[in-house]
């Protein structure tokens, strides 16, 4: 059963919030020593929540739901975000962010954390504070990351839906590795937390991984509700996203990116085969897709630079959590990834930083004229796969204090599609339409223009109908 | 045809309507406002590049739209016009006679509702300062008082619209640009929300998104019939405002219902005295509010006398200026010096090469921080708007806050009273508008601010409006008049 389905059954009194609850958990008990991908659990107090009568009446009353340990603070619940030092401190929400909120305020009830890297900064999720996550599909490799404690548990059938956030791909990547939809809403739709707002870390994008297209749609419409602290920047829908799902969305104009757009790298054949699966699939419903992608995108030294956005960003962080902590964060604190970042950020100039933040707009709006909202014979949709290779094996993105940035270098090949839309803002869906010959899911991705999350919507239920992927399970499933 | 001098004192839909109703041609209106600016100018130096001949040329082709064929000028700054010198306040491209090659969306929009731009108008170097004495085209005079300044940085084109020269202009506002100017001319300046007006396909966000566009008016129906023309999403832009409902222009039509207005005359943070007269305006504005039936209490968000953000501001300033001496030196393609512009910019560039990327990033989250704590007035304190003096001081005399190769930190201290109502707006990105309320006691105008919650324009026009419509300020003239 999906969210919704879920839902319904609790609202039309077939099953109880309690009931769904604790067939969560003794899924959660019996899968998840097997995949390390609920790290904390808090089963007596959704216990609780789930028999009390001050349970939020909202859409999701009684669903149990899983959170992502990074961000989504809730006020005097831990939040570790993959550091030793946090879990050392046993550090505790300040506050509840708007995101955990919504999702309370729609009456899910919370039943544990979910496993990511250090402070999110891998598609992978093997962190040294809580060891590595399995994907259900292959024990032994890796989930995606950063959302990839949250993807196993979806994928694995704990839970229906989990919390992730994307601020380069970390809700598409786990989905694409897992098996499952996982859409990355547009710019200022969701409300990224309490202390910041769309232009404080203009990267990152939260929502959910799901195994239904109507779950991220109707979970948009809890996450991206229109806000009345008048921080809502992202354009608002004409009706509620889930009532996209099954509409149809007209003969589209997709481009088709099936190559590395800076050719830095060719991506695996699976990957391809995967991608044009897709396009003969789209081409079938009656679009038209055809090789093409916004040329901005075919420099090389785009990313390279904009990784010193991420480095200062880094440093911002752990300045942030010494400050929240009392102390100085040192280099045994952090995994040497997270302390070379957090280095070269410290070194990074205002100018320098700003001038890349301001080039990478600048490169996205030239990007932005490939799209029919800027030019009438544009495109739609831009197709591509989701990544560039299928599920790696675990240690394929290591870190050392001898070679700190061997795994995130190393990660350019595996995912040279999606932080484009993380710096653009643009709204991107990854779907599980492919299986490789070894078995490992391998999503394909959609991007549409700023604010189009209903046509994604509308063109992944088509999807979805055409060639469903309901019935298939991984071999580690509830 | 009317006269040149009775077309002066219509605003931009009063002469849009003359058209409309063929009693006037575009080039009528057009050579009507060339001929102001002749006469006028002089006096003013608020328009520093003519552009008649293409003026001229557009008047006599296809002008459609809203405001077919009314004239206007622009600042010269905030992006570029194809074929109009883009100088921005500064020496260097002065002397290079550097040339816009393409429109911005906001320029292109201005001119698709039909309006035909005359000229451009004086600035400050960058727009870095409330007052306009650029070193490169020297000191605009306030029309109310050609030994005072109109303010900045859109000075010249308030003093433009203020002496009649044209009913309205662009204007840019990043610490209060359109406000500041409005006050001391005596128009009606509303900054939007952040995310309204795109600035776009030069950038995507300008000053780390302090900076919003409009324009400086006569009447509040030109404002919002300007904004309903060039607000809007436009591809590519990182961020956006949710559209309004209906038009501004309808809102400035409608009376509001009651509203709860909190009222505060000290300057935000304290940071510097207020003037008598200044704040008097203020509580003055408040009794007519409560005339129209608004409840009006001294209240404002105790977020607002925080005082750290300020001081960790100014280093993101510095960096920005930095950001603008390096833009300097691509679009000249060379590399700038200490000569290239002027003493404050420089040393304020200066101040901003010891600062680090970490300190922009943690600034930004301090001011969102703070900006959230401030809207939390709007939101769960329950209030409609917060009035405010614009500014802590009566326009000042030129040369007084600027002094030539001063001590640039000096020219930053003089100028806080002219920025420390409005300002802090520009961080949180809510609209503000100035409305000419108030005349001083020597007859200079005073100009009293409105604030709204983000995106609440719409509430802003209804109740200028309302205000206009009680306590009307078109027939008040300054000294310097075109008609």
């Amino acid at each position: 059963m999906d969210a919704v389905a879920q839902a319904a059954q609790v609202r039309n009194g077939g099953i109880s919030a309690s009931e769904l609850v604790d067939a969560a958990i003794a899924r959660i008990e019996a899968v998840n020593p097997q995949l390390n991908a609920v790290i904390r659990d808090r089963f007596e107090l959704a216990r609780a929540e789930a028999a009390s009568p001050d349970l939020p009446d909202g859409p999701f009353r009684g669903v149990p739901l899983l959170l992502k340990d990074l961000s989504c603070e809730v006020e005097g619940e831990p939040l570790y975000e993959g550091m030793q030092f946090l879990k050392d401190a046993d550090y505790r929400g300040r506050h509840t962010d708007a995101i955990a909120q919504r999702f309370l305020d729609a009456g899910f009830v919370v039943v544990g954390r979910t496993n990511t890297p250090e402070s999110g900064l891998l598609p992978t999720t093997e962190p040294e504070s809580y060891g590595p996550t399995h994907n259900p599909w292959k024990l032994g490799y890796t989930p995606g990351g950063s959302s990839g404690g949250s993807a196993a548990a979806v994928a694995s059938g704990m839970v229906a839906v989990a919390h992730a956030n994307d601020g380069g791909g970390s809700i598409r990547i786990p989905a694409s590795a897992c098996g499952l939809v996982g859409l990355k809403p547009t710019r200022g739709r969701v409300p990224t937390g309490t202390d910041f707002n769309e232009l404080s870390n203009f990267l990152i994008a939260e929502h959910v991984v799901t195994r239904t297209v109507r779950d991220t749609a109707a979970l948009l419409d809890v996450t991206g509700a229109p806000r009345t602290n008048g921080a809502t920047r992202a354009p608002t829908p004409a009706r509620p996203f889930a009532a996209e799902v099954g509409q149809d969305p007209g003969r589209l104009r997709i481009g088709l990116l099936d190559h590395n757009p800076t050719d830095s790298s060719t991506i695996d054949a699976e990957c391809v085969t995967a991608v044009h699966a897709a396009a003969a699939l789209l081409e079938s419903l009656g679009h038209i897709v055809e090789p093409s992608f916004p040329s901005p995108w075919a420099d090389p030294e785009a990313m390279l630079r904009f990784s010193s956005v991420w480095a200062t960003e880094c440093a911002h962080v752990l300045d942030d959590w010494g400050e929240k902590v009392g102390r100085r964060i040192t280099e045994p604190d952090v995994e040497p990834l997270t302390w070379r970042l957090a280095q070269m950020g410290h070194d990074v100039p205002a100018p320098q930083f700003m001038g890349t933040v301001v080039a990478a707009m600048s490169e996205a709006r030239a990007a932005a004229r490939w799209w029919r909202d800027a030019d009438p014979s544009g495109f739609d949709l831009l197709l591509s796969p989701t990544l560039g290779e299928p599920p790696l094996p675990h240690g394929s993105f290591p870190s050392t204090p001898e070679q700190p940035l061997t795994g995130f270098i190393r990660a350019g090949d595996f995912v040279p599609f999606t932080t484009q839309a993380n710096i653009s803002g643009q709204p991107a869906i990854s779907l599980p339409l492919h299986v490789s010959a070894a078995g490992l899911p391998v999503g394909i991705q959609l991007m549409a223009a700023f604010g189009r999350e209903d046509l994604l919507i509308r063109v992944a239920a088509q999807l979805e109908a055409a060639a469903p992927w309901a019935d298939r399970r991984p071999p580690v499933h509830a | 045809m009317t006269a040149t001098t009775e077309l002066a004192a219509l605003d931009a839909l009063g002469q849009a309507e003359l058209v409309a109703r063929g009693e006037v041609t575009p080039a009528e209106l057009v050579e009507a406002a060339i001929a102001r600016i002749d006469a006028v100018n002089p006096e003013l130096n608020a328009v520093i590049h003519r552009l008649d001949g293409r003026a001229r040329a557009q008047a006599t082709g296809d002008v459609r739209g809203p405001f077919a064929g009314v004239p206007i000028v622009v600042k010269d700054l905030d992006g570029e016009l194809a074929g109009a010198p883009l100088h921005l306040g500064n020496n260097l491209l002065k002397e290079l006679d550097f040339q816009g090659t393409t429109n911005s969306y906001l320029f292109d929009k201005l001119q698709q509702a039909g309006f035909i731009i005359v000229g451009k108008t004086n600035t400050p170097e960058f727009g870095l300062q409330t007052t306009t004495e650029p070193h490169a085209y020297g000191a605009t005079h306030n029309p109310w008082d050609v030994t005072r300044g109109p303010g900045g940085s859109s000075g010249g084109s308030a003093a433009a619209v203020a002496a009649g020269l044209v009913p309205l202009a662009h204007a840019g506002d990043g610490g209060g640009s359109i406000r500041i100017p409005a006050s001391e001319c005596g128009l009606f300046g509303l900054k939007p929300s952040r995310g309204r007006v795109s600035v776009g396909p030069q950038d995507g966000e300008v000053w780390n998104g302090l900076v919003a566009r409009h324009a400086v008016t006569r009447s509040v129906r030109d404002s919002a019939a300007v904004l309903d023309a060039i607000a809007g999403a436009m591809p590519g832009d990182p961020y956006t405002a949710p559209p309004a409902l209906g038009t501004y222009r309808d809102a400035a039509a409608t009376d509001p219902g009651p509203l709860r207005i909190g009222l505060r005359t000290s300057a935000l943070a304290s940071m510097c005295e207020v003037e008598p007269e200044c704040a008097a305006a203020a509580e003055a504005a408040a009794k007519t509010l409560e005339s129209l039936g608004h409840k009006v209490e001294i209240a404002s968000p105790p977020a607002l006398d925080e005082a750290e953000l300020v001081l960790t501001f100014l280093s993101v300033v510095g960096a920005n200026a930095l950001g603008l001496v390096e833009e300097l030196g691509r679009m000249t393609g060379r590399t700038i010096t200490a000569d290239d512009v002027e003493p404050g910019t420089w040393a304020l560039a200066e101040s901003g090469r010891a600062v680090s990327g970490v300190q922009v990033l943690e600034t930004l989250h301090a001011a969102h921080s703070w900006t959230r704590r401030v809207l939390s007035w709007w939101h769960d304190g329950g209030y409609d708007l917060l009035l405010t003096p614009t500014l802590a001081a009566l326009p000042p005399q030129l040369g007084q806050l600027n002094p030539v190769d001063g001590d640039p930190m000096m020219a930053t201290i003089l100028q806080t009273p002219y920025a420390a109502f409005a300002a802090g707006f520009n961080v949180t990105g809510q609209p503000a508008a100035s409305l000419p309320l108030q005349v001083s006691s020597a007859g200079l105008p005073i100009g009293v601010q409105l604030v709204a919650a983000h995106y609440r324009e719409d509430l802003l026009f209804r109740v200028a409006g309302q205000l206009e419509r009680a306590v009307p300020w078109a027939d008040r003239r300054p000294t310097v008049w075109a008609g």
